[in-house]
């Protein structure tokens, strides 16, 4: 149903470049050659979007835009960005600090790798908007340790920018000063946590802190810290050079602008795909990455840690943004669409989940470290092994409330809503497991034609 | 702020922890990660409870509940911890409704998936708070059908500590502990997720406060070695009396079974120790119980030391003491006597008719601050500290409560359940404000790393460095200074000037001193004085747990020719009590000339081996009694239940030598002394709270007698305050093997020089003393100067070492062989 051309190349991520219907903005230059060079950004109008900021404009009126364009946290929450800036306390001498969270470790999620390996400038741009804002002269960007290549590309591209005189005492030739530390995590998700990413800044153990003091009261080190996500910075850059109503004019009522979406799993073109928000899964999976390759019976709308939906018209129909997932019962998370074939056991896909949040949990507090790490687990294994029974999926259904909702930190939910939700849509496939000791489907090779 | 808790409305301050409200409602929730005195951080999620407050519209009124008009009470979506949630204008706790007991028993039973459940050979059990709260807030059942997690059961984190990790709960209060209290991060979690165990990168604990962390561990996971597999708790009498092993008057836990002290616990006393104890008070016990303890009097017969009753040994002192008179006798108790032994000894001295007592160590100088003394709440609250010494092993506490003032958090208020269970003020990974602190000592000091200003003095040179630092507090605008004044500043002039400035700003400042300044008048003086001119609270370190108190009570020469040790040479006779000066030898030489020697000791010491009579002394823990600690506290002193023989206080053995002598002395018993203390210091030992009463009456005139000032020495020794008890390290096995025994640190070139190597074992004679000790090669000791432990017999300060003398045991062993 769509004229859309197959993927260019195996290697690339497929953007919606080739779509007539919809303007490509943040991914613009990802997948051309040499576009993470400082010459390739200038002479496609990078920069301009800075120069703007810091000459005609306050740092006030900068947030200012940024609240009018309605623009929303782009790392998964979904918090406003213009008053999370508005939360930094008056200037009082001491170190202001940007953080930037490219610890993109949600399974799912793969939006921002290639900004930062194909348009590094693009997201310093935004930071120096971002920094001046807030009036930080100090930013990080704290980047996944996973991330070699973007984080080789983000190295050189600060130093170019630093020898070009964009980045240090005087950027882009006025009296602000910004100068950026590109920080590499040692592999752990819940360092994309923003407490812990902190923590881990520090150079302690990656747990999370305790919530207030916010960052924007004592964040890194104890310093005044905004914290945003990569393509929150990059959308900033678009408001400022076409201005908040461009953006606001993109959207649903409460989620405005363009949002990059990814899609992965047994579709036929999977990949990055930058939509306006509100846009529905149909168009995403079926318009854009082609269609599922065979029959898919649910979907995770927004990464792995949001609940999965079924297959079914009212909810691949259902927009792209925060408050429809909100009622349906999910998130819209970073937006990364997982998308469940029919034949791929549901057990044995949720047992791949909770492994995942089991090895990550960072073991600081109870519900987390025994239920989601040590218990849950077991309980996937027992099943998947034949010797589970219909009590053992209500004692899993128990524990698994008795982790929602009672955790530290969002981790132990973003394993336990997943589960629920799949105990919801897909019980019938628990009940075949421990009924018939065996999978209701067994097929395991997904790499066939 | 009002809260509604279940059914109890109450107010509360801004910032109080909703965990605090509940407990002061006389309600209950259970908890394992929260502890008195360190950050709530929320972890084990046990205190979860359902709360929900009203909020405002925009224009700032209540929005309204349609039904009842009353505020609408919103309640959060999630079980809340209450030890990380403050109290709320409006707010509603609930703590009893089902689903606050759902996820209470569900949090139960995650907690115990992984623990062993061995409790029938844990030394928790009976005292384990998570025995008790799985009991209050657990179904029973366990739907847990998997193995549990297998880690070592006995890990030995220090000599003094074993870890059990598979008891362990993972509450986090013993790296908390560490990095909040002392300031030493030493331990941490490893590994994450279901695997985490607590441990070090290096082995050991390097700090003087690690026993603590038995303490505050809700389960058996972490116990104290010395005491391991000893006795149930519930065995155990416990005795709370106040630590005897420095002047910070610490309140202390005894636990007592079948006549011995199987360990000690830090007690709470807000105001001083608050509930941390140093590993010298906890650990240094065991020679309580040794083997050799002597158990009856003694008395020479034939030259030899026979067994006697306290009547016959009462009667020989009678009779041979009858033919001297007063000037020929002197009396020497050691400086952590009680105030009611130190009466005992007063109406001995007064019977007898000798001006010739003492208690010693008595440093040169005045422990009782001239003016302006500093309380330890003071101290907590300072915002200026100097410190000159090492504090950290002279009085352990006092680091702790200059800690307090560096995180800068005041002392909490006591609730209604007496120290809040969570202080919100207190935060994990806490800042200390370095700045507030500058150490001077003349070597590397351990809280010299806490320290803004870490500066090293001569040694021997505290007196230059007050007399320079007051030339800085008086000079008007530019200071002048002659080259060796700023020699001994140790700092530059600038950064001398910066300080003094910011004492004499501080609204608060503290000048703390010890033994190295006490060793001298003049130095003592000159601190004094500093500390007058900058306007600044003096706490003086003294030397015992009761230099402060006995020095108050006047127990001191009439004539400073009549002080100890001076003594030892004056008198034909003596009562020595705790004391063994005959490690000297010519010390050793001149008792032998004695026409009579009485020594009142726990063990047969060198000196006892010389005496006509030799009396069993009870210990520190077997007393009855009160001592004053270093800010003027009066504190009680609670004798435990241990077998001792038929050993006595000095209070006993004046009571036997005045029945002896057919006098009723004071200070023959314990209500007769403290009838003399009542009248002295209008204040009733009996009465004295368990923390006791900071009191400081009025010194009615000088009483003390100084020391006869000596003649300088051109010191190669430095004698340094020691945490452990020196006297007795070598009957307190655990810390014999933490410490090595008593080391003597020396400077790499010069033991190049002396010809020893690290690890050896050597004695020499340092100011006579015949010392024994490890050589430990350290280059922060300055060169030319040698560091070695006080004992009581020597007094910390400068002193001078014949290195002629100095011998490797291991020569003597060839020798012999």
């Amino acid at each position: 149903m769509s004229d859309v051309a197959d993927a260019p190349e195996a290697a690339r991520p497929i953007t919606s470049r080739r779509d007539p219907r919809y303007e490509v903005v943040m991914y613009r230059h990802v997948g051309v050659e040499n576009a993470w060079t400082l010459d390739y950004y200038r002479s496609h109008g990078g920069y301009e979007a800075a120069t703007k900021a810091l000459t005609q404009m306050s740092p006030s009126e900068v947030i200012d835009e940024v609240k009018a364009s309605k623009l929303r946290g782009r790392g998964g929450a979904g918090f406003p960005t213009g008053v999370k800036w508005s939360f930094m306390p008056p200037v009082d001498g001491r170190q202001r600090l940007l953080v930037v969270n490219a610890d993109e470790s949600e399974p799912g999620s793969f939006k921002d790798r290639y900004i930062m390996e194909d348009d590094p400038h693009q997201l310093i741009e935004g930071m120096i908007i971002g920094c001046y804002a807030i009036q930080a002269t100090k930013a990080m960007i704290y980047i996944r340790g996973e991330y070699v290549k973007g984080y080789q590309r983000l190295v050189d591209a600060v130093r170019e920018a630093r020898e070009a005189g964009i980045l240090g005492k005087n950027v882009l030739g006025t009296d602000v000063e910004v100068d950026i530390t590109v920080h590499r995590g040692a592999g752990a998700y819940i360092c994309g946590e923003e407490t812990a990413l902190m923590n881990s800044l520090e150079g302690l153990r990656g747990n999370p802190r305790l919530k207030p003091p916010f960052p924007a009261q004592a964040g890194v080190y104890g310093l005044p810290t905004t914290i945003n996500n990569v393509t929150t910075m990059t959308s900033v850059v678009h408001i400022i050079t076409r201005g908040a109503d461009w953006f606001a004019s993109m959207g649903t009522e409460d989620s405005k602008g363009t949002k990059l979406y990814q899609i992965s799993g047994p579709v036929k073109r999977p990949g990055v795909y930058e939509l306006p928000m509100g846009a529905s899964f149909r168009e995403l999976i079926y318009d854009l990455a082609g269609g599922p390759k065979g029959e898919a019976k649910g979907f995770f709308p927004g990464g792995s840690s949001t609940p999965p939906l079924p297959w079914k018209d009212e909810y691949l129909d259902m927009p792209m943004d925060y408050g429809s997932l909100g009622k349906a019962g999910s998130m819209l998370g970073t937006g990364g669409v997982i998308v469940i074939p029919k034949e791929k056991d549901i057990v044995d896909a949720m047992y791949n989940v909770v492994r995942f949040y089991a090895a990550e949990s960072c073991g600081k507090c109870t519900p987390c470290r025994e239920g989601i790490s040590t218990w849950l687990p077991k309980m996937y294994q027992k099943l998947l092994a034949g010797l589970g029974t219909r009590e053992d999926l209500d004692l899993m259904e128990d524990m698994v409330r008795n982790s929602r909702g009672t955790a530290f930190c969002p981790l132990a939910d973003a394993c336990a809503m997943p589960v629920q939700a799949s105990f919801k849509w897909f019980r019938d496939e628990y009940e075949y497991i421990v009924d018939h000791g065996r999978p209701m489907y067994t097929k395991s090779d997904w790499w066939e034609a | 702020m009002k809260v509604h808790i279940n059914d109890v409305d109450m107010d509360f301050p801004q910032g109080t922890s909703v965990i605090d409200a509940i407990f002061a409602a006389g309600y209950d929730v259970p908890y394992f990660c929260s502890q008195e005195y360190m950050s709530p951080i929320g972890a084990c999620r046990m205190c979860l409870a359902r709360i929900g407050a009203p909020r405002k519209d925009k224009d700032g009124s209540w929005i309204l509940d349609e039904e009842t008009g009353e505020p609408k009470i919103f309640y959060f979506p999630n079980m809340m911890a209450t030890c990380t949630t403050q109290v709320m204008e409006g707010m509603v706790v609930d703590t009893l409704s089902e689903d606050v007991k759902r996820v209470q028993n569900g949090m139960v039973e995650f907690t115990l998936i992984n623990h062993p459940l061995d409790c029938p050979v844990c030394d928790k059990g009976g005292a384990c708070e998570l025995q008790d709260r799985s009991y209050e807030y657990g179904t029973g059942v366990s739907r847990f059908d998997f193995d549990k997690r297998h880690q070592e059961k006995h890990h030995p984190l220090s000599e003094l500590i074993t870890l059990d990790r598979e008891r362990c709960i993972h509450c986090k209060r013993c790296v908390r502990y560490f990095e909040e209290v002392p300031g030493d991060s030493v331990l941490d979690f490893i590994e994450r997720g279901g695997h985490t165990y607590i441990g070090t990168l290096d082995p050991g604990l390097p700090s003087n406060f690690t026993g603590n962390i038995t303490d505050i561990c809700p389960v058996g996971a972490l116990l104290d070695t010395t005491s391991r597999f000893r006795g149930r708790n519930w065995e155990y009498k416990h005795t709370r009396s106040t630590g005897m092993d420095d002047a910070s008057g610490s309140a202390v836990m005894i636990d007592g079974r079948t006549g011995r002290i199987e360990r000690i616990r830090a007690a709470l006393n807000p105001e001083v120790n608050k509930t941390w104890i140093d590993d010298g008070t906890r650990f240094g016990h065991e020679y309580v119980d040794a083997e050799d303890r002597l158990r009856a009097p003694m008395i020479r017969k034939d030259g030899e030391l026979q067994a006697v009753t306290w009547e016959e040994a009462a009667a020989t002192v009678r009779d041979r003491l009858s033919g001297l008179s007063g000037k020929d006798i002197g009396i020497a108790l050691r400086a952590d006597a009680t105030l009611e032994e130190g009466v005992a000894a007063k109406a001995l001295a007064e019977a007898l008719g000798t001006g010739q007592l003492d208690h010693a160590p008595r440093p040169a100088a005045s422990v009782v601050p001239a003016q302006n003394p500093a309380s330890l709440t003071d101290l907590a609250t300072a915002d200026a500290i100097v410190v000159v010494g090492d504090v950290t092993e002279e009085a352990p506490i006092v680091d702790l409560r200059i800690k307090d003032a560096l995180k800068g958090v005041t002392p909490p208020e006591l609730m209604q359940h007496g120290v809040p269970i969570a202080d919100l003020r207190l935060k994990e990974h806490p800042v200390f404000h370095r700045e507030k602190l500058t150490v001077a000592a003349p070597y590397r000091v351990d809280l010299m790393k806490h320290a803004g200003r870490a500066l090293q003095y001569p040694a021997g040179g505290e007196t230059a460095l007050f007399g320079a630092l007051q030339a800085l507090a008086d000079a008007e605008g530019e200071p002048e200074l002659d080259e060796g004044q700023r020699a001994a500043l140790g700092m530059s002039v600038e950064d001398a000037a910066a300080l003094v400035k910011r004492l004499k700003d501080a609204d608060n400042a503290v000048l703390v001193y010890g033994g190295f300044v006490l060793a001298t008048r003049e130095a003592a003086a000159s601190a004094s004085a500093f500390g007058k001119a900058v306007g600044a609270k003096l706490m003086i370190v003294g030397p015992m747990a009761n230099s402060y108190g006995l020095e108050l009570l006047g127990v001191g020469p009439s004539h400073e020719r009549y002080a100890y040790p001076d003594m030892l040479e004056g008198s034909r006779a003596l009562i020595l009590s705790n004391l063994d000066p005959a490690r000297d030898p010519d010390v050793r030489r001149m008792l032998e000339q004695k026409d009579f020697l009485v020594v009142h000791d726990l063990f047969l010491t060198e000196t006892a081996q010389l005496a006509d009579v030799v009396l069993p002394a009870k210990s520190v823990y077997e007393k009855d009694g009160t001592v004053v600690n270093l800010e003027g506290r009066f504190l009680g002193v609670h004798a435990a239940p241990v077998e001792g023989g038929e050993s006595q206080d000095f209070i006993g053995l004046v009571g036997a030598l005045g029945e002896a002598l057919g006098q009723r002395l004071e200070g023959r018993s314990l209500r007769s002394a403290r009838r003399v203390l009542r009248k002295r210091f209008e204040l009733d030992p009996v009465e004295l709270g368990p923390e006791g009463h900071l009191h400081r009456p009025r010194s009615r005139q000088s009483a003390r007698v100084a020391i006869r000032s000596r003649e300088a020495v051109e010191g190669n020794v430095l004698v340094t305050p020691s945490m452990l008890r020196i006297e007795y390290l070598e009957r307190n096995p655990h810390l014999l093997r933490l410490s090595g025994g008593p080391s003597l640190r020396i400077h790499p070139d010069d033991a190049a020089l002396q010809n020893v190597a690290d690890g050896d074992a050597v004695q020499l004679r340092v100011g006579g003393l015949l010392r024994r000790a490890t050589v430990v090669v350290d280059d922060r000791v300055p060169p030319g100067l040698m560091l070695l432990p006080t004992l009581p017999e020597q007094p910390v300060g400068l002193a001078r070492a014949d290195l002629s003398t100095l011998e490797r045991a291991e020569r003597e062993l060839e020798v012999a062989g």
